[in-house]
């Protein structure tokens, strides 16, 4: 969480970083429309990946189970 | 973030798989056994027995129904997920390496190595999902042999007319899943053996891991590399996660630390890098040997890895980790 702290890092890593952001982000919207295009093609439903959400079931489970706890004593 | 052990496994694991809701974890190992396992506490749900060798490879389809394994034995087998039964049995002359289901369940890709006289080759199966999943075809669709470099790991492209490949010199392919013929091919994608491969959940672009201490993005379409990450180890496995824009990366030691880290205590990471920005994130230890294979729940809640010690680690993550934006504001389309 004080990974939110970023007074650290340069305004020029920042700047870079956006470029990447937005050259990634502009190649997925292309290969996504594309992606659909060649799924119309094939005579394929698109795939609207969102599909409504499943019903979601409750199970409640309560292990809480020490699984190694490792002690080293250091003599000097 | 305690991780849950999951014990079951007497050797090395060779891969693992969430299915589709992610609520299943299978596994797989030296030890000739396959098991199941519950996401959630690490229950074993069941083990599926009959494999007489090594199963280096499983696939589970999108309805959790038929359960593709592939083994030392020589043989391919389909699992009924629910009963363990073993519902068809396919022999070849040698092992079979890699199995990958197609988008739509209806056919199976395998690799079955090349050796004494046998070169690696890769069959396309029609799956028979009407009745009881027994009655399969024990011919091929398709049969053909990659030339070069042998292929170690393959997968459906975004089109299923098409095969990914990974070869043990690093090239990486695409090939025509009826005629064989390769419509595409990156020989330069790595510099040694590939290790592994996973797509996105669209298929148009998926990463590989190497033998050459890298791990890269690749466009499917054009098999463009899009990102690198470069590590200090050889790489075993690589996996994309969902919900945040995360590479997993597992592998085995840097050649530094061999010499001053007990294997006693668990040094063997996972790490995480950051898919866009190829930096690292961070690392999470504890497994006791290299780390075979990861794997990512389809919903981002948690991450599973196995071990050559044997171990199934699955780590759910905190709530601290869904809010750490650790590079500020930007959204990342998926």
């Amino acid at each position: 969480e004080d990974a939110a702290d970023e007074s650290n890092v340069s305004a020029e890593l920042i700047a870079q970083r956006k470029r990447l952001v937005d050259e990634w982000n502009a190649w997925r919207l292309r290969a996504k429309e594309e992606l659909a295009e060649e799924r119309k093609k094939r005579g394929k439903k698109v795939n609207d990946e969102k599909a409504p959400e499943e019903e979601k079931e409750e199970i409640q489970v309560w292990i809480d189970e020490v699984i190694e706890q490792i002690e080293e004593v250091i003599i000097e | 973030m305690r991780p849950i052990l999951l014990q079951g496994h007497e050797r090395s694991l060779t891969q693992i798989k969430f299915n589709r809701e992610g609520d299943l974890l299978f596994s797989c190992s030296k030890d000739h056994v396959i098991n199941v396992w519950f996401t959630d506490n690490g229950e074993r749900l069941g083990t599926y027995d009959g494999h007489n060798g090594t199963v280096w490879t499983i696939d589970v389809d999108s309805q959790s129904r038929f359960l593709v394994s592939g083994s030392a034995d020589n043989t391919m087998r389909l699992w009924s997920v629910e009963t363990g039964k073993c519902l068809y049995e396919w022999e070849f002359p040698t092992a079979v390496k890699r199995v990958a289901f197609s988008e739509d369940d209806d056919q199976v890709v395998c690799i079955t190595e090349q050796r004494m006289g046998h070169q690696g080759a890769i069959r396309v199966f029609d799956i028979n999902r009407e009745g009881d999943g027994t009655d399969q075809s024990s011919e091929p669709i398709s049969f053909f042999n990659p030339t070069g470099s042998k292929a170690v790991v393959c997968a459906f492209a975004h089109d299923p007319s098409l095969i990914i490949t990974g070869h043990e010199s690093g090239k990486v392919a695409l090939f025509n899943a009826k005629t064989g013929e390769e419509v595409q091919g990156n020989t330069r994608a790595h510099l040694d053996q590939v290790t592994d491969l996973q797509l996105s959940p669209d298929r148009s672009y998926f990463v590989t891991s190497s033998k050459d201490k890298t791990a890269r993005l690749h466009d499917t379409r054009t098999l463009l590399v899009l990102k690198t990450y470069s590590t200090e180890t050889p790489l075993n496995s690589a996996a994309i996660s969902q919900g945040k824009p995360y590479i997993l990366l597992g592998g085995g030691q840097d050649a530094m630390s061999v010499t001053t880290t007990s294997l006693r205590q668990g040094k063997f990471e996972t790490r995480f890098w950051h898919m866009v920005l190829e930096e690292e994130v961070g690392r999470v230890k504890g497994h006791f040997g290299p780390v075979n294979t990861i794997a990512v729940h389809p919903k981002g809640t948690c991450y599973a890895s196995g071990g050559e010690d044997g171990f199934v680690r699955v780590h759910h993550f905190d709530e601290s980790y869904f809010r750490a934006k650790p590079y500020g504001d930007l959204e990342i389309e998926d």
